[in-house]
């Protein structure tokens, strides 16, 4: 041993493995995902992504608590408390809420402050870039949905009287209309969210633009979908906000009705309505980011 | 690399819609730190996004490590660093978190990103700093940032456009002494600068660009000698002028002082000859050194590799 201290290290070389793109779009993945949960941040950043998951898990354990108290005396009582499918009214305004932040704070940041040229000067393409900023979207928004949905599958489980087991055999179909109707609602809300992202430079304007084009949006629609000329009723699909909703319905013949059901439309249009703006809004991110690399 | 040429440039034009930013370059770069320089507006930051494939050339065409950037510009790029010259730093991160992420978007795994982002920010003297958020750092922490993700993946070739923008004067010491440092690590570097004093100091090899032009390429050694030689004599300055004109050197003379040049070693022995046959008489003959900025204002041509 001695008591010697390096004061300069030099420069050290690296001759180890390198991921080349797969292992760039994996670091902006996790990034992403970081960005959005406001993990590395500063505390406030923190706040309002886990506020808005602190609900919704929390909504989910207070219908597992209902059911629960009332339990088997009185089923009657039960009817009125939200279905899984009527939880997704609940949880798309968190989504909603959240989308509304995340969209903007994952895509914007990057591209005002100039953090692009970093990125784009490392083995890492536009698409490359794009696809791993939807997956950090997919897999945090999916999450919010999912996660408490999982947890009051697991909860009503477990107090059911009928035994964990046949509860969830009973309920098998759960397993997938959850999945889908949450692609529905993550893949209308993040292409829009998207879209305004690519094009907006500050994330309060997106924010507010995002919010603007469905809440009044799905009013506006309404209204004119109801109106006596002819095709007037093909406007009920620009009610974008409600478009997930059709398939949720359309899954879990839940006896809400949309102006797009009311129209006559259903869960497959209202699926192609949604693939069709995800393709445009995939068109003009890329677009609008392979001009500024 | 050995002694190959770092980047190989042949007829390079780009222009951007009408406005040409390179003309019909031919050039080579060689091993070692070369500057960039030129006014703004000369085409240096669009050579350096060529160099990285981010542009496609108009005509023309160039290898950066022997790969072709407009036919394999992710191989290019993993072997670059770059560090832009406007901001480019995220305000919500730490310096470590940025540079070890930036580190593993060149491919380093997270492990060995972190380390290296605690060794690069130590060697830029960042690393009391490390766990602030960018946000809160100066300019100059800011630019020792940009230099530390530039160089944490251990890049073969490193472009630094205008390093020490916005530095005052001590911050811009500090800069230029980093790079420096890097040149002696074997870092191989292209430094772009409009500040001619710091291509100087930092520099073996410059590139000069005027208006998208090739002003001139070669080595930074020796310019010293291609200064201008002060002369005095003692009678018929006028004369001794007029027979080193012949000879095709530039002069100008101010009453028994000449100033000669201009040019190689030559000179000297030009005054010495043509002083003894017009009988004129050497007093004093000194070789004044030329600056960075003497050689970009004279057309003199300069021999590249």
């Amino acid at each position: 041993m001695t008591d010697q201290v390096i004061y300069d290290r030099g420069y050290r070389t690296y001759d180890g493995e390198r991921t080349g793109p797969a292992g760039a779009r994996r670091a902006v993945y996790k990034e992403g995902i970081r960005r959005v949960l406001g993990l590395g941040r500063k505390a406030r950043e923190k706040v309002y992504p886990w506020v808005m998951i602190a609900i919704a898990v929390g909504m989910a354990a207070i219908v597992i608590g209902v059911h629960w108290f009332i339990g088997d005396l009185a089923e009657s009582l039960a009817e009125g408390v939200p279905s899984y499918g009527e939880l997704f009214d609940l949880y798309s305004w968190i989504g909603l809420l959240f989308i509304a932040f995340a969209g903007p704070w994952l895509l914007i940041p990057d591209r005002t402050r100039g953090v692009l040229s970093v990125y784009f000067s490392r083995p890492l393409t536009v698409d490359g870039y794009l696809t791993a900023k939807v997956g950090a979207f997919v897999s945090v928004v999916g999450a919010i949905y999912l996660v408490p949905q999982v947890v009051l599958h697991l909860g009503l489980g477990l107090i059911s009287s009928d035994g964990f087991l046949t509860y969830m055999g009973d309920n098998l179909d759960v397993l997938w209309k959850v999945p889908v109707t949450t692609l529905a609602f993550v893949a209308m809300h993040g292409a829009l969210a998207f879209l305004l992202s690519a094009f907006i430079d500050r994330p309060g304007i997106a924010s507010a633009a995002f919010l603007g084009v469905l809440i009044p949006g799905r009013f506006i629609a309404a209204q004119i979908s109801e109106a006596t000329f002819a095709g007037a009723r093909w406007t009920a699909l620009l009610a974008f906000d409600h478009l997930p909703r059709v398939i949720r319905d359309a899954l879990f013949r839940d006896t809400v009705t949309y102006p797009a059901e009311t129209a006559g439309f259903g869960g497959w249009t209202a699926a192609a309505v949604i693939g069709a703006a995800v393709v445009v809004a995939a068109v003009f991110v890329r677009w609008r980011y392979r001009r500024l690399a | 690399m050995g002694q190959d040429n770092i980047v190989a440039i042949a007829g390079l034009t780009h222009d951007y819609g009408g406005v040409v930013a390179l003309r019909d370059l031919t050039l080579q770069i060689p091993p070692g730190v070369t500057g960039l320089v030129g006014a703004n507006g000369a085409g240096k930051t669009t050579m350096l996004r060529l160099i990285l494939g981010l542009l496609h050339p108009t005509a023309g065409g160039m290898t950066v490590m022997g790969h072709d950037p407009q036919t394999e510009p992710l191989e290019v790029r993993a072997r670059i660093g770059y560090m832009p010259e406007g901001n480019c730093l995220p305000r919500d991160q730490t310096a470590a978190d940025f540079v070890a992420y930036t580190a593993q978007l060149a491919g380093i795994p997270p492990s060995e990103a972190r380390r290296r982002s605690s060794e690069t920010l130590f060697l830029v003297g960042l690393e009391e700093e490390r766990f602030r958020f960018l946000g809160d750092f100066s300019t100059g922490m800011q630019q020792r940032v940009k230099l530390a993700q530039a160089i944490v993946h251990d890049p073969d070739l490193l472009l630094l456009d205008e390093p020490a923008s916005g530095l005052d004067p001590a911050g811009r010491t500090q800069m230029l002494q980093l790079i420096r440092r890097l040149g002696e690590f074997d870092i191989n570097v292209i430094v772009s600068s409009h500040v001619l004093t710091d291509i100087e100091e930092t520099c073996s090899w410059v590139v000069m660009l005027d208006a998208g032009d090739l002003l001139r390429s070669g080595p930074l050694q020796g310019f010293e000698k291609r200064g201008s030689v002060q002369v005095e004599v003692v009678t018929d300055a006028l004369l001794v002028a007029e027979r080193l004109s012949n000879r095709g050197l530039q002069v100008t003379v101010d009453g028994l002082r000449l100033v000669v040049g201009p040019g190689d070693q030559s000179i000297e022995q030009a005054v010495l000859e043509e002083t003894a046959a017009a009988g004129a008489g050497l007093v004093r003959m000194v070789r004044g050194s030329a600056s960075l900025e003497d050689l970009f204002l004279q057309p003199s041509e300069m021999t590249g590799p």
